[in-house]
């Protein structure tokens, strides 16, 4: 594994949260390594820290002990502004609630990346129908998240976090809102579309239908990493 | 991200118009309230301003405001006019004198007696006739809303409108006859009495015995001449109170903001109207932004900084502020446009437009404010909670 | 959408409106102009009064001497009289009937005096021929003394006599008098300027309201300036002074001071009622001035102003060196 780069580098993370007086141990002592070009799925009960991690991941969440690297990269220490465009720069999302914003068209959604990292409008919209034809919703661009189905607009969240060609995709649970079709047509959406070399995809998932989309699950529970390896391994 | 904003913005129809809405309404309320006590206000010292052409009233030193006479001696006219860096001085009357209309009813008025050769201080518009008809004898302008309103004649149906005084017509001036030879448009004053103009020396006639009726002199300075210099010189040759034509507005606008409850009043209105519109308007937009977090925190979350997103706030604030304004200021003027033949008092200085202006953008401020601390100490992991 | 652009457009359709409203409505009153230019003084600093026209002589108010019915006047407003020519007469029947008497009277005392110088006559006649008898006897003392004695009584008699003529003499020319003093006649050559009685009308002797007459000489006018009191301190006599006419500030006259009636009178505002009111006393100056210069009538008021040295400068003004 040393000799390919890897996208994630965890050592040693701990988090922990305050909630009404009691302490609660999120995290504890997480090792973590993602290759490029490697799907990921992190599977564990509700409440296992799964969201937790990905948040420090993607640098959303400051971690309390231990470091993490991405691309080589240790976000914590950054400066906020570094790491703000960082993030915008190198990491794509697809939310469980797909997050779009209900008053931006499938193509303008699709855009706000981009617009983000400072790519005029008219550009940005352009390539957004770009990546909206490659996820096959070449027909839908005017179309508002509102008057799509569940499974388009997953795949316009899938778009959006294409559109500026990061260098990580971090999916939170991409299916469970959806039907068993839908889902694995999304599913394979992202490993076609998304996924290739430079480029490394960690999905939260506890949807058991689409593990075998994974390269490796790693195994959560309780904020541990119980147990990493392949589809077949875990499923056994 | 500006059409991003936008869109954002205008995405909830229902929403983004009870923002415009609730600003609107604070709008229209903080500048037509004020309205009408600006112009309530300014018609206490509306007959100065009518009076345009002299730049000094004189007057006894202990008068109030311009209905508070105290009349002086007719020498003192005199005595004005010697003092170096006046141009002229000129007598003038003012005073209430019952007028009884042919129906047999009373009416005060206002008698406004002006220089028998000049007629300086007349009415500003002629309507019919023309102000040197005062000179014929018994002769007086009236004014056109008292000549439709108060002076008019009784309608000969009953309950019926009256019918309005003409040139021609003949009123009772204290048991003096006097004709009417002209009909002016005068701006409504505070007690809106019916204003008779005549010449200085019929207006004594019209008077009752007085040794003193002499109300004020009017003083034009010499061109050049500095107006503060020549105020100060007259009060110190004479012993009486000149006040530049500004000065004796003010005077009599002080006098009524304190001794009358107007001010007070409409203070509480303009307040209330104030913190109403800012409530509504600031809770909506602050909903609508509590609402949007979500949408912040995905922006968040994506690497927009929070310089982009307070940008966005603004840019979402500033836009209903100036739509909700224009709405606001437009109501007013309708409303002023359509109330501008009642006896309602309104009034719409550039002041007001600016005040309630700043009105808005505070309240619009105020809630971007919160709104943006909101956002700014948002977390973006919520996006991950579903 | 069209809210999208619908609402800012109605936004700025207000807002301009507003503007609209506020620029329209604001606009000053219109200033009332002066009808006629009113007159201002052209020194730096000075008196102002107000003047009012009469004639050089001042206006004579001519009174009668004697109060009666007036019979008839033979001037008419506007003349020009000589000095003593009559300007009206009182009825003067009474007199004249008086004068008849009194003629009467004297000739009755003329004839006494004939009467007495006859009875002179007689008696000193009679005293010669007393005298002329130089026989005492024939004549007695006491008849000599007797015929003396009466030609001093007759003497004194005549002197009587004369004296009631005199006196007749006198009461007739009284009468006389009092007859011419019921003939009004104009005491200075001058312009009858007003006359207020009609015949038939009855003129009282004494100071009246309204004169019975009033005379002028027109050929000079005066125009009498009234100072208020409390600025007649800075009057100063030989300062320039010029008149404006009321009405029309472009005729103006120069003035030239006649002189200052040296007792400061109260100042009557006329009001056109029976009370008039005194409001202050004024410094009453006469100045003359061209005729030509301005067309004017006794009795018309003027502005006045009369250059007065800058004394309230002083006080606001820094002091010079």
């Amino acid at each position: 594994m040393t000799e390919k780069q890897l996208a994630v580098h965890c050592q040693h993370i701990g988090k922990t949260y305050q909630a009404g007086g009691q302490k609660i141990v999120a995290l504890n002592d997480i090792k973590l390594e993602i290759a490029l070009g490697e799907l990921m799925m992190l599977v564990g009960p509700s409440g296992c820290g799964k969201t937790t991690l990905i948040s420090v991941i993607a640098g959303i969440l400051d971690q309390d002990e231990g470091s993490c690297a991405l691309f080589g990269e240790d976000l914590q220490q950054m400066r906020s502004k570094d790491k703000l465009n960082f993030r915008a720069r190198n990491i794509g999302f697809v939310f469980q609630a797909y997050n779009l914003l209900p008053s931006l068209t499938a193509v303008e959604n699709v855009s706000v990346p981009l617009i983000i990292n400072g790519v005029k409008r008219a550009v940005a919209e352009r390539k957004a129908g770009e990546i909206l034809e490659l996820v096959g919703l070449g027909t839908r661009t005017k179309s508002l998240p509102a008057q799509l189905s569940g499974g388009q607009q997953q795949r316009v969240a899938i778009a959006r976090a294409l559109v500026h060609s990061p260098r990580l995709i971090v999916c939170d649970e991409p299916t469970s809102a959806l039907d068993h079709e839908t889902g694995q047509t999304v599913m394979g959406l992202l490993k076609d579309v998304a996924l290739h070399a430079d480029r490394a995809l960690v999905i939260v998932t506890h949807d058991a239908r689409i593990f075998n989309f994974a390269d490796r699950i790693a195994k959560m529970d309780d904020g541990h990493i119980t147990s990493v390896g392949a589809v077949n391994g875990l499923l056994g | 991200m500006n059409h991003i904003a936008l869109k954002m913005l205008m995405g909830d129809k229902g929403k983004y118009l009870g923002i415009v809405m609730g600003l609107t309404f604070a709008s229209l309320i903080m500048t037509q309230q004020p309205a009408i006590f600006v112009g309530l206000m300014s018609r206490s010292y509306s007959f100065i301003s009518d009076v345009g052409l002299p730049d000094i009233w004189v007057m006894d030193p202990k008068v109030q405001f311009v209905d508070d006479i105290k009349p002086l001696q007719d020498t003192e006219l005199y005595r004005v006019r010697g003092i170096s860096g006046v141009q002229w001085a000129m007598p003038m009357y003012k005073g209430l004198l019952k007028a009884r209309l042919t129906d047999g009813t009373f009416q005060t008025c206002n008698v406004i007696g002006l220089d028998d050769t000049t007629l300086i201080g007349g009415p500003p518009i002629m309507l019919s006739g023309k102000i040197e008809d005062l000179r014929r004898s018994d002769s007086v302008i009236v004014d056109i809303d008292g000549a439709r309103d108060k002076l008019g004649k009784p309608s000969p149906t009953s309950g019926g409108k009256r019918i309005p005084l003409a040139v021609g017509d003949t009123l009772e001036l204290n048991d003096h006859r006097a004709i009417v030879v002209g009909i002016a448009k005068v701006t409504r004053t505070f007690q809106s009495q019916p204003v008779v103009y005549t010449t200085y020396s019929r207006a004594k006639s019209y008077a009752p015995r007085e040794r003193k009726l002499l109300s004020f002199v009017l003083v034009k300075a010499k061109p050049g001449q500095d107006i503060a210099q020549l105020t100060r010189r007259i009060r110190a040759a004479t012993g009486l109170s000149a006040y530049s034509h500004n000065e004796f507005k003010e005077l009599t606008y002080n006098y009524f903001m304190k001794n009358t409850g107007i001010p007070i009043n409409f203070g509480i209105s303009v307040a209330l109207g104030f913190i109403v519109g800012a409530a509504v308007a600031g809770q909506t937009f602050y909903n609508f932004t509590l609402e949007n977090l979500r949408q912040f925190g995905v922006l968040k979350a994506m690497g927009a900084n929070n310089l982009t997103l307070l940008r966005m706030i603004l840019l979402q604030a500033v836009l209903v502020g100036s739509i909700g304004y224009g709405l606001g200021v437009g109501l007013t003027a309708l409303f002023g446009h359509a109330m501008r033949h009642t006896i309602l008092a309104f009034k719409f200085p550039w002041q007001l437009l600016i005040f309630s202006g700043a009105g808005v953008s505070l309240i619009c401020v105020f809630a971007a404010l919160i709104s943006i601390i909101k956002v700014i100490r948002l977390e973006p992991a919520i996006v991950f909670k579903s | 959408m069209t809210l999208k652009y619908l609402l800012p457009l109605l936004a700025l359709l207000g807002f301009i409106f507003a503007a609209y409203t506020v620029v329209s409505s604001n606009k000053p009153m219109p200033v009332a102009a002066a009808v006629v230019e009113p007159a201002f003084a052209p020194f730096p600093s000075y008196i102002a009064g107000s003047g009012i026209i009469e004639a050089k002589s001042q206006n004579i108010a001519v009174g009668t001497p004697l109060s009666g019915i007036v019979e008839r006047i033979t001037v008419k407003v506007g003349e020009n009289v000589k000095a003593g020519v009559p300007l009206f007469y009182l009825d003067d029947r009474q007199t004249r009937a008086e004068l008849a008497v009194k003629r009467a009277d004297l000739l009755k005392a003329r004839a006494e005096v004939s009467v007495a110088q006859a009875t002179v006559k007689d008696v000193q006649s009679l005293s010669q021929l007393a005298q002329a008898v130089t026989d005492k006897r024939a004549i007695s003392s006491e008849e000599l003394l007797k015929r003396n004695n009466a030609v001093q009584v007759a003497k004194a008699k005549l002197d009587s006599a004369l004296a009631l003529v005199q006196q007749a003499e006198a009461a007739l020319l009284n009468t006389q008098t009092s007859l011419d003093r019921l003939v009004v006649r104009a005491p200075v050559e001058g312009e009858v300027l007003q006359v207020n009685i009609r015949p038939g009308e009855f003129a009282s002797a004494g100071f009246l309201n309204t004169p019975l007459l009033v005379l002028g000489n027109l050929q000079q006018l005066h125009v009498r300036v009234d100072i208020d009191e409390n600025d007649a301190w800075r009057f100063v006599k030989n300062n320039k002074a010029v008149a404006y006419l009321r009405g029309n500030r472009q005729f103006k006259a120069d003035l030239t001071l006649a002189y200052v009636e040296p007792f400061v009178v109260p100042k009557k505002s006329l009001t056109g009622d029976s009370t008039e009111r005194v409001d202050t006393r004024v410094l009453q100056a006469l100045y003359s001035f061209d005729r030509q210069q301005i067309p004017v009538y006794v009795g018309q008021q003027m502005d006045v102003f009369i250059e007065a040295k800058d004394y309230t400068a002083d006080t606001t003004a820094e002091p010079s060196s």
